[in-house]
């Protein structure tokens, strides 16, 4: 079927296009315009035309978010089912992750924490969001495996090996590390964690781990570079984590997750712990512009209640007392295990708003919007529903003053926001939320309109209100299939798992099997996520390719 | 396909539409069991959502005793590898653990990872002497020095403290959602000095299986109904056992593939059971025997010795259907029914 977007404003910063014109649409594809008769013509009138968005660190499957919702029943609100899907107003449920995420417009979305003990669980779940694209993270730098083959002082081509294998295994689409060591060091006593701090038992350093993956990620040729959670996350002084952690690439490509949760300065550098912090935003974005092969999400924080999920359970043991309602859990599992505390942004609270205001500050401040990704580490820092507000406050100093009017003077005092006169175009937007999570997730046919990409689209009607705007588009299409309409799911299709097409090998497959064999009495076949598992009608994983 | 309509021999479709019938006269329909692969569960969870039925669970003692609690207070808790990788003492609370495959393992190994590595493993009881919710709080207010005049408790306590790396096992039906509170209390005492975790012991069903499937697709943990297509999570109103007693019930599906005793209740209203193995043809109105998977056909299983889901390929096929497919077959059998 040919479609024609017509009339609208087409913004596609990949191709310097921000003009009213159409977007052509054919077999799933952009295709050039076209003299035939188009089959369907979408009035773009008055609209806003943009790729569809694409989502790199949410959490939105896996042991620790079904936790999430046991330990935090309350959390969400369910409403009556709609017609076509059961569960699609279930909140929190897969079916309203991707429901919530179309009407906003994004089509692809991925889940950066994915042990591969849990692979399985974690694929099935994502492979039950509708809509969307997805894809999950494979989370390696605490299992013993990996540990003690960088312990045993095995050359690079092992560790190579074994992280291709648990790639190839669990499915994923890139690799991550969590607090490197972090986990391991928690389990044999530690309470902190530094960059060169020794791992108990291994006499390993984050530095070590995370060096080892680093090199395994280029080598593999996996496109999204090491994707990397730091040492000390929302500490006072854990901008120095993140400058050293950067410093520690050594060049290599890396990318940091949440960094809002970094940019925190000793506000008293005598007394870091009790001082309170500061802003660091200007270090983080400065230390980025001088590492073009360095891109960050930001993990903007959003006031209200929430439910923080992570595997680094030596951060969330650390934050357990701060739990707001008071109950929290924390998972020791195999390799990286969970930690899950509830917590609450509270609204007009000091703390909160500086970190509020950090987030913004790195988006306004930063230099390349396309290696500064909008995130709120759903639901970390706030659940993803609320990037149509975030938007709007990018795109509109108004808007910020306003909020910024109702806070307090902390803001002013310990960040730069209100001075910062900034507003993000409509194609800083497209950079923020399409082109720069697409590259960076190696994924060429997304992220962009031009011919040949992947008809992912959103079409919204311009509107000031930014946040009406993204909140409900006028029209989305994944894979050239109109799934939304003003808001409404009108086409419950499925999308697709992104997986990384890597081979493991073989030697690696028999050494791992006697260990698994003798740390659970069972090897990889039950660690696999084989098609059969999934009881999906068509194929549910389609295949990315390796950097050649 | 082995089929029985009112204890006589049915056809696959004959069956079907006896099942799609019962369900499409029911007003409030209960789905227990779900001691099933997750394809199953699955569907089930979908045909339930579809028609306002509710779910329930073979193990739902155990599980609620510990959701219980998780809501109250949370947990901090291990896996099995974990406790015999780094375990230097293990507290067995209770009876039930004792019959743990896990604990013959604990016993034949040493901790081989983490800072207790190389020394030796102390395996300890804590018996229930009064109530075992209530030698849990006493247990507990030994470690923390409120009470200090029972020998046994304080050796116990003095024991957790002085580990690398402690473990708690436990059985949640055992020790009910009171209990299960108070030994995660412990715990997270004990973790302010030093390591300590709890290990829920997971019984024969697929509880662990079914919540993860009723969580991801419903927000909710099992006992969910859809009875006014929202689902509501409601342990006490959605107990399957309690809705066919007090009548609130008006027909039944038992879904387990995998072995499990179906419940005196099911004969008492117009059911369908979904189940492997042999079956009794007059146990339900409807009985279609179904593949048992990891074992008839292949399918995602609770791994408990790995704490997570594994697929299970069939290890020797049979001409079974498996137990999705029927619930397939039924819902769009009910579908069709919608439309006609």
């Amino acid at each position: 079927m040919l479609i024609r977007i017509q009339g609208g404003r087409v913004v596609d910063p990949t191709a310097g296009r921000d003009a009213v014109g159409d977007v052509w649409v054919e077999d799933g594809r952009i295709v050039p315009p076209s003299e035939r008769k188009p089959d369907r013509t979408l009035d773009a009138a008055g609209c806003v035309v943009m790729a569809g968005g694409v989502e790199v660190h949410s959490h939105i499957a896996g042991g620790n978010v079904v936790t999430s919702r046991l330990l935090l029943p309350e959390l969400y609100v369910s409403e009556a089912a709609p017609e076509g899907h059961p569960f699609a107003h279930a909140g929190g449920a897969a079916g309203w992750i991707g429901a919530t995420y179309a009407r906003m417009g994004y089509t692809t979305a991925v889940e950066p924490a994915m042990p591969p003990v849990h692979a399985l669980a974690t694929q099935l779940e994502l492979a039950d969001i509708p809509l969307l694209d997805r894809g999950a993270l494979t989370v390696m730098g605490n299992d013993d495996q990996l540990l003690q083959l960088l312990r045993d002082g095995e050359g690079k081509a092992a560790v190579r090996d074994l992280v291709a294998l648990n790639v190839a295994s669990s499915r994923g689409l890139g690799v991550k590390c969590i607090n490197a060591g972090g986990a391991s060091a928690f389990k044999d006593g530690a309470l902190k964690l530094s960059l060169d701090d020794e791992i108990p038992c291994y006499g390993l350093s984050t530095r070590r781990i995370m060096g080892a993956l680093l090199d395994a990620v280029e080598e593999i040729g996996v496109p999204h570079p090491l994707h990397v959670h730091c040492n000390n996350l929302g500490l006072p002084g854990a901008d120095d984590s993140f400058v050293a952690t950067l410093d520690a690439a050594e060049g290599r490509r890396i990318h940091f997750a949440h960094a809002q949760f970094y940019a925190y300065g000793a506000a008293d550098p005598a007394n870091p712990m009790t001082g309170g912090f500061r802003s660091a935003a200007r270090r983080i974005v400065d230390a980025m512009m001088e590492n073009p092969q360095a891109s960050l999400d930001i993990g903007q924080v959003v006031f209200g209640q929430t439910v923080t999920v992570s595997l680094d359970i030596l951060r969330q043991f650390g934050g357990r007392k701060g739990a707001k309602p008071k109950k929290w859990v924390l998972n020791a599992g195999d390799a990286e295990g969970g930690g899950v505390v509830p917590f609450l942004y509270r609204p007009k609270g000091p703390v909160s708003s500086l970190q509020w205001a950090i987030g913004l500050e790195i988006m306004l401040l930063s230099g390349d919007p396309e290696r500064t990704i909008l995130t709120t580490d759903h639901p970390n820092g706030g659940p993803f529903t609320q990037y149509p507000r975030i938007i709007h406050l990018l795109m509109s100093k108004e808007e910020r003053d306003r909020e910024i009017a109702a806070l307090p003077a902390v803001v002013g005092e310990r960040s730069e926001l209100p001075t910062l006169e900034r507003e993000y175009t409509l194609s800083e937007i497209a950079q923020l939320t399409r082109s720069g999570p697409a590259k960076l997730l190696g994924l060429a046919d997304r992220g962009h309109l031009r011919a040949g990409g992947r008809a992912d689209i959103a079409v919204y009607r311009d509107d000031p209100d930014r946040t009406a705007m993204f909140t409900a588009a006028r029209y989305v299409l994944k894979d050239g299939h109109v799934i939304v309409e003003d808001g409404t799911v009108v086409d419950w299709r499925a999308g697709r798992s992104l997986a990384l097409a890597v081979e493991s090998d073989r030697a690696m497959e028999r050494r791992t099997e006697d260990y698994l064999q003798d740390r659970y009495g069972q090897g990889l076949d039950s660690f696999a996520v084989p098609d059969a598992a999934f009881a999906a009608e068509g194929p549910v994983f389609e295949d990315v390719a390796c950097r050649g | 396909m082995a089929a029985w309509v009112k204890g006589g021999a049915a056809d696959a479709d004959g069956a079907v539409q006896a099942a799609a019938a019962i369900l499409a006269a029911a007003r409030t329909p209960v789905f227990a069991g779900l001691n099933a692969d997750v394809a199953a569960i699955r569907a089930a969870t979908h045909l339930a959502g579809r028609i306002g039925a509710s779910l329930d669970s073979l193990g739902s003692a155990g599980t609620y005793a510990d959701l219980g609690a998780l809501a109250r207070v949370g947990a901090m808790t291990t896996t099995p590898a974990e406790v015999v990788g780094r375990a230097d003492v293990v507290l067995l609370v209770g009876e039930a653990p004792r019959g743990a495959a896990l604990v013959e393992r604990l016993n034949a190994t040493a901790p081989s990872r983490g800072r207790a590595a190389g020394g030796p493993r102390t395996l300890l009881r804590l018996d229930a002497l009064s109530p075992l919710p209530i030698a849990v709080a006493a247990l507990r207010a030994h470690a923390r020095g409120h009470l200090a005049d029972d020998h046994g408790l304080l050796a116990l306590a003095k024991a957790l403290a002085g580990a690398q790396y402690g473990a708690v096992l436990y059985d949640p039906a055992e020790l009910g959602a009171a209990g299960v509170e108070m030994l995660q209390g412990l715990v997270m005492d004990l973790n302010e000095r030093t390591r300590c975790f709890a290990l829920s012991l997971s019984g024969a069903d697929q509880d662990r299986a079914a919540l993860q499937v009723a969580a991801w697709t419903t927000g909710q943990a099992i006992r969910v109904g859809f009875g006014r297509h929202v689902p509501e999570h409601d342990p006490w109103r959605f107990d399957a056992a309690r809705l066919a007693a007090s009548g609130e019930a008006d027909a039944a599906l038992w879904l387990s593939s995998r072995p499990a005793e179906a419940p005196a209740w099911l004969a008492g209203l117009p059911s369908i059971a979904l189940v492997s193995g042999e079956p009794d043809p007059g146990m339900a109105e409807v009985v279609i025997a179904v593949g048992e998977p990891g074992a008839e056909v292949g399918g995602v299983l609770w791994n408990e010795g790995r704490a997570g889901l594994s697929y299970r390929a069939p290890a020797a096929p049979a001409a079974r259907p498996a137990a999705a497919e029927i619930l397939g077959r039924i819902a769009a059998t009910l579908d069709a029914r919608k439309d006609a």
